[in-house]
């Protein structure tokens, strides 16, 4: 069993993110990265599996990206992915194009299940992980907080393997069956990922990462999100005390907070 | 410009999210001279159709095989629905629901996809959208290149549709056969209550130390909030006391949010919260200790006891 | 009397052939004693080791020498925690020791004279005044080993005490007290048999000999009845060599080895390399050939009293962690693979037994809060805290770390402090004190060290406004290191992340060094430890004090006058009781000086009283911060250290008075969770509200 781990370079979200003078572009240069930490859920979960149900598989992990992301592709490596392939591009793509190249990449790795973080914590977007179940045309769980391998089905419309996997939804957990090859996204709840210390790291400098240029996946780079502007939120602030409820509602309509 | 509306709904009406995405599609249809239709998706929701028909045309897909939200039966049906009306673009509440289903139906129609959207704007004819990133830190500005354009809009952006004069309508979808069957309904554990998720709302009521047990934490912090629309949420110590629930617990080792308003009752403002709700737009706090370090990091502070002051705060925001 | 006359005839009333038996026998008692010794170094000698200093420390002769003085025949530390098993130990000891020393010497007498073909009745040196005292203090000897050995029986008998039980240590009580009574009836036939002159000189012996000299069977059965004592005598002595190194006794060995050695530095750690680390493919110890050679010698010196584990918080909090099982687990291993190598005639085998998770529980691997009482207390200077953050470092580094106390370490490294706040916020807390930074330039040696608990924590901010507050007043000059500061690094080094810790240590020393800074004060004993005992291992050396030394010494030289105007004012006044920081009394040993700061404020009227409690000074509880344990998600009631704030409100203070912004922390949510109202003040604060009033 094969199983494909996306993995996002992030901006770590405990630092103030701040724009650029153009407000164009964020100024990230001295922002520490992460791996984003859904798809460190993700990579967690395949590890489980890997550990618990399906001693055979194999994990690959995906990053799509500049050469920078190598570093978090040697964390996934520590973290217990098999081997890695970095897709060289400048910057990270939109939503559309990182699921152009994963169904490219699928077709060349065909595996049985592509494993990714809900959402991006930098662009939130949520979209990659349903966009690429489209393309493939496979099942999708999305917010999935709980993954169990069931035994195979004697039930002649679902050929293959199974999945029972709990949803975290508005409405509250749902609870739907997947047949395999299919995508999952994962949730925070679905499992505390492992802290891959430097030792870890060091220990993985042995795993391949294969890196693979564009074009060598035939894909021609087309946005479908073009950004023109972006803004700061401002969170300095200075408290300004009332004295009675009345005060209090006036002061919250006055400036438009309800 | 022809623009289709995905309705949510609970199996008797619409949600009130997905009639504020029509209204997002009507404000954007009275400025370019546009449609706006109408899909509901389901099993028995000829009466839900019905309802939207005030809106303007109503498709809908009935049948036994989509009882369930199933993400790939439910794109499918999108998909035909934006090929019959010739849609150039969908729209739907941002929730777990759209973007499950619309994110799918998205990744079929070519992927010209923004979520989250909570302002728009014209600039030389072109559509501009406004949505938060980097948890609400910041906000980004995007136009979309492709059609049809698919977005999700921040229900509590958006106000309620205007009814029409005359009723739309009814088109029902032919649900094509065979259905993808790679997915398997088995049950849903309802969730108590119907407030927003603490991660994606506009307005959060936060409990801390100061609410003694369950039931003042519903009274008071689920009270408030049920009078903003808001989500609730807690502090470790009130997930530790067992008097909130796991998932309701923002800060460090919990949820970082951001939201537009957040409203601390009771919340010393420890560091390992304080973590968690930096980053919300503005913060009111309530809090009897006029030391409480929570002050250094609210927008308005009230002095007072919350077993006080929020009774009255709800009684004041129920008045007309 | 003559005193020439005073001797013994030694191997008197021994025929050859019962001597040759005895030797033979001997021969197989040593052999024996030999064999088991042998083993064990084996294994204590194994290599097997990647980390560490390469070369072996030189030998300190003059040290190890005066350390057996000081260390192993004083008994000092046995006294410290249980004063009766200590004096009875010591008692045990000194009387087994000077029996020892009374064999060796009339071995030496025998042999001497036989070799210099003295006839018997003729003695080298056993005679006379030297003689008399020989006598006397052997005999007395044996009595203080018999009042040992049966305190000990007893106490174990009624089991009352925190001593690991075996059934061979019954076997060894028994030797022991057997030794001691047939010695005793020996000495009686002797002295009826001999008709020695001043047989009171061994007045035990003497009393044993009066029933023997009442009943009168004539010499010999008196002869035949010395012999048969002789041989018991003999046999059981034989026997209790044989199984030295079988039996817990082997303690004696292996903790005066431990004793004799370097001294454990309480809050110190040893460095690893990143090449060491490369090499070896791991860090830490998951396997009993990873120990150090004296660890491994530790873990037989350790007789699992249980002081460690009466004293470890995370015990008493009732968490699955008890240091002498720590140790014991891991001797029962060592023996294991003694064992198995009797089999084996490799001697490089490696043991099989992995030890983290396996052998030791993940979860007592983290309850460690490494607030250093089990070190500090074990008499024998095992290093129960040492094992377990070895451990920790190959569970880190094995990549088997997860959850909130994860998440810390990981922001510590990115960040540069544990809660993930920006570094730009880091001088928040000052914004309106006019306070320079170091990159400001200032004609300051004094650098005051923040720490990010004061940095970010709004409670904790209040500490370093009222250091900042009083160090203006007292008009001493200094800067801080501002948005340059970082985590020290002690709790990533303390939960086992040894990079982590060097990565932010590195640039702590760079920062420090740009600025030349020399001399440094800071209210955390985290820092200071760190600062102290961790930073000098990579080229960092600072002159570092505590706040409350250089408070207590601004306010001695006049430089922080404390008005003395409310004297009388004592409703206003505070009953404060003083809660020692454990790395700042029991690692750093400074507990005077925060009490000194309080004195002060007693005599003028701020306080109305200061209540001391049981465990203070070195003996003080942890209030469950250390060692990483700040940044796990426990709930308050279930966390280590809620004991001692019930035993600070127990004082009926209304205030606790502290040194460290962990404990600050830690009591003020136990005070929260406890309902209490009591106040937990830094003694900063508390000098500030008075003198700043």
């Amino acid at each position: 069993m094969k199983i494909l781990v996306p993995i996002k370079r992030v901006p770590d979200p405990d630092h103030r993110i701040r724009v650029d003078l153009q407000r164009i572009a964020l100024e990230l240069s001295d922002v520490p990265h992460i791996i984003n930490p859904f798809d460190a859920n993700a990579l967690e979960e395949a590890v489980r599996i890997r550990e618990g149900p399906v001693p055979d598989a194999e994990i690959i992990a995906i990053g799509i990206g500049d050469p920078a992301w190598q570093q978090e592709l040697r964390t996934s490596l520590a973290m217990g992915a098999d081997r890695a392939i970095h897709v060289g591009v400048s910057g990270p793509p939109d939503p559309w194009n990182v699921a152009r190249i994963l169904r490219a990449i699928t077709e060349r790795e065909s595996p049985d299940l592509v494993l990714m973080g809900k959402q991006a914590v930098d662009d939130d977007s949520n979209q990659a992980g349903q966009f690429v179940a489209g393309l493939l045309g496979w099942p999708q769980a999305t917010f999935v907080s709980q993954i169990e391998f069931i035994p195979l089905d004697p039930e002649p419309s679902i050929a293959g393997h199974q999945l029972r996997v709990a949803r975290e939804t508005d409405t509250g957990i749902e609870t739907i069956r997947l047949r395999l090859p299919a995508v999952i996204t994962a949730d925070l709840r679905l499992n505390e990922p492992r802290y891959a210390a430097l030792p870890a790291i060091l220990k993985a400098k042995r795993k391949p990462i294969e890196t693979i240029p564009l074009t060598e996946l035939n894909i021609e780079l087309s946005p479908r999100v073009e950004r023109i502007a972006l803004q700061e939120v401002s969170s300095s602030r200075k408290c300004q005390y009332v004295q009675s409820v009345d005060e209090l509602l006036d002061q919250l309509f006055l400036n438009r907070c309800l | 410009m022809r623009i289709l509306a995905v309705i949510e709904h609970d199996g008797s009406s619409p949600k009130p999210g997905s009639l504020a995405a029509v209204g997002f599609a009507q404000a954007v249809a009275e400025r370019n001279g546009g449609h706006v239709a109408s899909l509901v998706i389901g099993h028995t929701v000829a009466g839900i159709a019905e309802i939207l028909t005030s809106f303007g045309i109503v498709y809908f897909a009935d049948s036994p095989a989509l009882a369930n939200p199933l993400a790939d039966r439910y794109a499918q049906v999108i998909v035909d629905a934006v090929s019959r009306y010739h849609a150039d673009m969908l729209v739907a509440a941002s929730s777990t629901y759209a973007k499950d289903i619309v994110g799918r139906a998205a990744g079929l129609l070519g992927g010209a996809m923004v979520s989250d959207v909570v302002a728009h704007d014209w600039r030389d004819g072109q559509l501009l959208f406004v949505r938060p990133m980097h948890a609400g830190m910041v906000t980004e500005t995007v136009i979309l290149h492709g059609d049809p354009k698919i977005v999700t809009i921040r229900p509590t952006a958006y106000p309620q549709p205007i009814a029409m004069e005359t009723q739309g309508e009814l088109f029902p979808i032919a649900v094509q056969d065979p259905l993808p069957v790679g997915m398997m309904w088995e049950h849903l554990e309802s969730k108590l209550g119907t407030r927003p998720d603490v991660t994606d709302a506009r307005i959060v009521v936060a409990g801390g130390r100061a609410i003694a047990d369950r039931h003042d934490f519903e009274r008071l912090v689920g009270g408030l909030a049920d009078c903003l629309d808001g989500a609730i949420a807690s502090t470790r110590a009130l997930v530790d006391a067992g008097i909130a629930p796991n998932s309701l617990q923002v800060g460090q080792t919990g949820k970082i949010i951001a939201p537009e308003l957040y409203i601390a009752l009771g919340i010393s403002g420890a560091v390992q919260h304080l973590a968690g709700m930096k980053n919300s737009k503005k913060v009111l706090a309530i809090n009897k200790d006029p030391n409480a370090p929570i002050f250094d990091f609210a927008d308005y502070g009230l002095v007072g006891d919350v077993y006080d002051v929020v009774p009255e705060l709800i009684g004041k925001l129920h008045e007309p | 009397m003559n005193r020439e006359m005073l001797t013994r005839d030694i191997y008197g009333n021994i025929d050859s052939v019962s001597k040759v038996i005895f030797y033979i026998l001997s021969a197989a008692a040593l052999a024996c004693c030999a064999a088991g010794i042998w083993h064990h170094v084996r294994r204590w000698r194994r290599e097997g080791r990647p980390f560490g200093s390469p070369s072996s420390p030189a030998f300190d002769w003059k040290g190890i020498f005066s350390r057996f003085w000081t260390r192993v025949l004083s008994q000092t530390a046995l006294r410290r925690g249980r004063v009766g098993a200590g004096w009875m130990h010591s008692l045990l000891f000194w009387g087994f020791a000077v029996l020892f020393l009374g064999t060796v010497l009339v071995s030496t007498e025998y042999y001497a004279a036989t070799l210099l073909g003295r006839t018997a009745g003729d003695p080298l040196f056993h005679k006379g005044l030297y003689f008399a005292i020989f006598e006397c203090v052997l005999d007395l000897a044996g009595l203080a080993l018999i009042a040992g050995i049966v305190w000990f029986a007893i106490r174990r008998a009624r089991g009352t005490s925190s001593m690991a039980h075996q059934g061979s240590d019954w076997l060894v009580i028994g030797l022991l007290i057997s030794l001691g009574i047939t010695g005793y009836c020996l000495e009686g036939g002797r002295i009826v048999l001999e008709q020695t002159p001043a047989p009171a000189l061994s007045p035990v012996g003497y009393v044993c000999s009066l029933p023997i000299a009442a009943a009168d069977p004539g010499p010999a059965v008196v002869g035949r009845m010395h012999r048969t004592f002789w041989w018991i005598h003999a046999l059981l002595a034989l026997g209790l060599v044989a199984i030295f190194p079988y039996s817990r006794l082997l303690h004696a060995l292996a903790g005066t080895v431990r004793l004799m050695a370097t001294p454990r530095a309480l809050g110190s750690m040893e460095p690893i390399s990143i090449e060491q680390v490369e090499l070896a493919g791991f860090i830490g110890v998951d396997r009993l050939e990873h120990l150090t050679c004296l660890q491994r010698i530790e873990l037989h010196a350790c007789v699992a009293c249980g002081r460690c584990q009466d004293v470890c918080p995370a015990h008493i909090a009732k968490k699955p962690l008890s240091p002498r099982d720590v140790v014991q687990d891991l001797r029962f291993q060592l023996d294991q693979w003694t064992r198995s190598a009797d089999t084996n005639t490799d001697p490089g085998a490696v043991s099989q037994q992995s030890l983290c998770g396996a052998v030791i529980a993940d979860e007592t691997l983290w309850a460690c809060t490494t607030c250093g009482a089990c070190e500090d207390i074990c008499p024998l200077d095992v290093g129960p805290l040492t094992f377990i953050t070895d451990m920790r470092r190959f569970f880190v580094g094995d990549g088997r770390f997860r959850g909130a106390p994860a998440a810390a370490l990981a922001r510590m490294q990115r960040s540069g402090n544990p809660w993930g706040l920006p570094a730009e916020d880091r001088l928040n807390w000052a914004q309106d004190l006019d306070i320079r930074t170091a990159a400001d330039g200032g004609d300051s040696d004094l650098l005051y060290w923040v720490g990010c608990a004061a940095a970010y924590d709004p409670n904790c901010q209040r500490i370093a406004r009222s250091m900042v507050r009083l160090l203006q007043r007292a008009n001493v000059p200094f800067t801080v290191l501002g948005n340059e500061e970082r985590c020290t690094g002690d709790s990533a080094r303390r939960m086992g992340d040894e990079f982590v810790f060097q990565e932010l240590a590195t640039r702590n020393i760079e920062t420090l060094h740009r600025y030349g800074i020399k001399k440094i004060v800071t209210h955390c004993p985290h820092c200071l430890n760190s600062l102290r005992n961790d930073y000098p291992q990579f080229g960092g050396l600072f002159d570092v004090v505590h706040h409350s030394e250089l408070l207590l010494d601004l306010i001695e030289t006049g430089r922080l006058p404390i008005d003395g105007s409310d004297l009388f004012n004592h409703s206003a006044a505070i009953r404060a009781t003083y809660h020692d920081p454990c790395y700042l009394a029991r690692i750093q040993r400074i507990s005077q000086p925060p009490r000194q700061v309080l004195d002060h404020l007693l005599t003028h009227g701020h306080l109305s009283e200061r209540i001391e409690m049981a465990r203070h000074g070195r003996e003080t509880a942890c209030c469950g911060g250390g060692g990483g344990r700040m940044w796990f998600d426990d709930t308050p009631s279930d966390r280590i250290g809620i004991d001692r704030f019930d035993e600070v409100v127990a004082t009926g203070a209304d205030t606790v008075a502290v040194g460290c912004p962990f404990c600050k922390i830690m009591f003020h949510d136990a005070a929260s969770d406890r309902g209490s109202s009591i106040q937990v003040r830094d003694i900063a604060e508390l000098l500030a509200e008075k003198i700043l009033q």
